[in-house]
């Protein structure tokens, strides 16, 4: 992997997009008949948001917020623990052996009140749950095997893992001002290269599985946006890699993909304002293949026509008609 | 552990203790893959798919399609059956076996394992059947302890993945080839070859050696490197392996060719085919449907 020119200014970038994030957080707050709440920006959200503003809105507070650890929310954040715990351990060369890094990393997570995913599989441990642990160190050990699969081993020079249980893992957070209601969460798995004013470094998204191509560049997006508004710098290059696919696509950041990844922010805290004002509101739906697994489709005119309408299923063939 | 040559393993603890090479190492991945690619181009020129809304195959759709292109179409049928919860429970186990290989699991430990992952269908249709239940936890009991003894130790550097999604994206994203694969062992990035692992709740047959090859084939243009093997695990005590040659890949890539084409023509409104057979008799279609009232007919006759 070779780098990519860097951003010309990387600091004046990422000011000049945290300045309009702030503008337009600001603007879409004023005009607020009430306050929305705690609005956490991470890329569910955003892509939520985007993606059919009628249903995000729709999701009501348990569906903005997160929805608690389980397996399947655990395992990145359990994978990129047990990674970045082989990679400071003592053999660091060795390949990391996805189980056995899992396994070795939950041994370690004994502190049932740490931060993160640390405290709750210490909770797992604790109770005996030994059905739960199995079930996310599957899911983290697949995710370990795809992410150095795509990358390759030995990984590329100078990467670390980034949201990691690890006490003096710094947390990826920006707000546009101390105790502002918005947060937002760069959700990067890592990145490559030190962090310097200079820019120059790159950030790592992985998926295990693939969603669509417009979902990557989106994905992209607002990575870069929340990367430069935690950081401060703006990356180079967003790497995205797919471990059903074994894909690595590299995605230049430019003004361009800074300002598409911020309007991303600013929409979601547009749409948690209209959600106070309206809340679900059919009117604003944007349907799509989304509509089969949307849990507010039955009151969604605009969604119920676009899924009679496709008439396909079972992943793009027709409906066998009746009779 | 003694060890075996590829060619006559017949368990997974022979595949392992072979540690094959790949047979299938000289296959025409390059060549594969550009037949795919044309076929799926072409399909979806007709059926008008594209990468926000692709057609996704996957080996129950290709099975179908091949099989009885009406089945292909037909709803799944929602309700749960002794041989549903069968297939979860055995397949279950054996994600444990891999994930936790110092303890044998049990049943019970496959339900749990089932809920830890959100999903009580097996709990709540043993509780719906009550005491009746009973002689389906003796059978229970019985495939689980089956594929218990078939199940290998596996050695960590084997990187062993349950669950594996495994992808192909073709015609640019418009038609996607993939599935999860129940055991992934080895393959890229290890130095060792990769071992595709399915596990089969019911009792052998010979289609689900098909399963196998697609799977064989979308891991081997995946990663440019083919595995070594396929190993089916049957609960009912069959292991079937079988080494990746080229000629296997070569037939699987036909069937999807095949299936492609039959996808198209059913998009574009064609009415779908009728075939009936063994397969009729768990067709959620069958009702209503000619092929299998001759089928029914015949057989009573």
């Amino acid at each position: 992997m070779t780098a990519t020119p860097p951003l010309g200014d990387a600091v004046g970038a990422a000011d000049r997009l945290a300045a309009a994030v702030t503008a337009g957080i600001d603007a879409a707050l004023d005009a607020a008949p009430a306050p929305p709440g705690d609005v956490d920006v991470g890329w569910v959200a955003a892509l939520d948001a985007t993606a059919c503003p009628a249903r995000f809105r729709g999701q009501g507070e348990t569906g903005w917020g997160f929805p608690g650890w389980t397996p399947a929310t655990a395992a990145g954040a359990v994978a990129r623990s047990a990674l970045d715990h082989h990679l400071h351990g003592p053999d660091p060369d060795c390949p990391p052996a996805p189980l056995e890094a899992v396994r070795d990393w939950m041994r370690t997570a004994t502190s049932i009140g740490a931060r993160g995913v640390a405290g709750w599989v210490a909770e797992l441990r604790a109770d005996g749950d030994g059905p739960a642990l199995a079930a996310t160190a599957a899911g983290a050990a697949r995710w370990i095997a795809g992410f150095v699969r795509t990358l390759g081993w030995p990984l590329p020079e100078r990467l670390a893992l980034l949201n990691v249980a690890r006490d003096d893992a710094p947390v990826a957070r920006w707000s546009p001002r101390r105790g502002a209601p918005v947060r937002v969460r760069s959700g990067a798995d890592a990145r490559i290269g030190r962090i310097v004013g200079a820019g120059g470094h790159r950030l790592v998204v992985h998926r295990p599985v693939a969603g669509d191509d417009g979902q990557l560049r989106r994905r992209a997006a607002f990575e870069a946006a929340a990367g430069a508004l935690v950081h401060r710098v703006a990356a180079a290059e967003v790497v995205v890699t797919t471990g059903d696919t074994g894909e690595r696509v590299r995605v230049p950041v430019d003004e361009a993909l800074l300002a598409a990844g911020g309007e991303m922010v600013v929409e979601v805290v547009r749409q948690r304002v209209r959600a106070v004002e309206r809340g679900h509101d059919p009117a604003d739906a944007r349907p799509s293949p989304a509509c089969r697994w949307c849990e507010v489709a039955d009151g969604c005119g605009p969604g119920r026509d676009w899924l009679a309408r496709a008439g396909r299923w079972r992943g793009g063939l027709p409906v066998l008609a009746p009779g | 552990m003694r060890s075996v040559p590829l060619r006559t393993a017949r368990t997974l603890v022979d595949v392992l203790a072979a540690a094959p090479a790949g047979a299938a190492a000289d296959a025409d991945l390059p060549g594969l893959r550009a037949g795919l690619e044309a076929a799926a181009r072409d399909a979806a020129a007709v059926g008008g798919w594209h990468p926000d809304d692709p057609l996704r195959l996957t080996k129950a759709v290709v099975a179908d399609l091949l099989r009885c292109p009406r089945r292909a179409l037909a709803p799944a049928e929602g309700g749960v059956t002794d041989d549903v919860v069968a297939g979860l429970v055995v397949d279950a186990a054996a994600k444990l076996a891999t994930l936790v290989p110092h303890r044998p699991p049990t049943v019970e430990d496959a339900c749990a394992y089932l809920r830890a992952l959100g999903d009580t269908t097996v709990d709540d249709h043993l509780a719906d059947r009550g005491e009746a239940a009973e002689p389906l936890r003796a059978e229970l009991r019985a495939r689980v302890e089956r594929l218990v003894a078939a199940w290998p130790r596996i050695d960590p550097a084997w990187w062993p993945r349950v669950e594996d999604p495994v992808r192909v994206r073709l015609a640019d994203g418009a038609v996607t080839v993939g599935g999860r694969i129940d055991v992934v062992l080895g393959g890229a990035p290890t130095e060792r070859p990769a071992v595709l692992v399915e596990v089969k709740g019911g009792r052998w047959w010979d289609g689900m050696r098909a399963d196998a090859h697609l799977y064989a084939l979308v891991v081997a243009l995946r990663d440019g490197r083919p595995p070594a093997a396929v190993v089916t695990v049957v609960a009912d005590g069959t292991t079937q392996v079988e080494p990746v040659r080229p000629a296997v890949l070569a037939t699987a890539a036909d069937r999807v060719e095949r299936a492609l084409a039959t996808a198209a023509a059913l998009a574009a409104g064609e009415a779908p085919a009728t075939r009936p057979g063994p397969h009729c008799d768990h067709c959620p279609a069958r009702a209503g449907c000619p092929a299998a009232g001759v089928r029914a007919e015949a057989l009573a006759g």
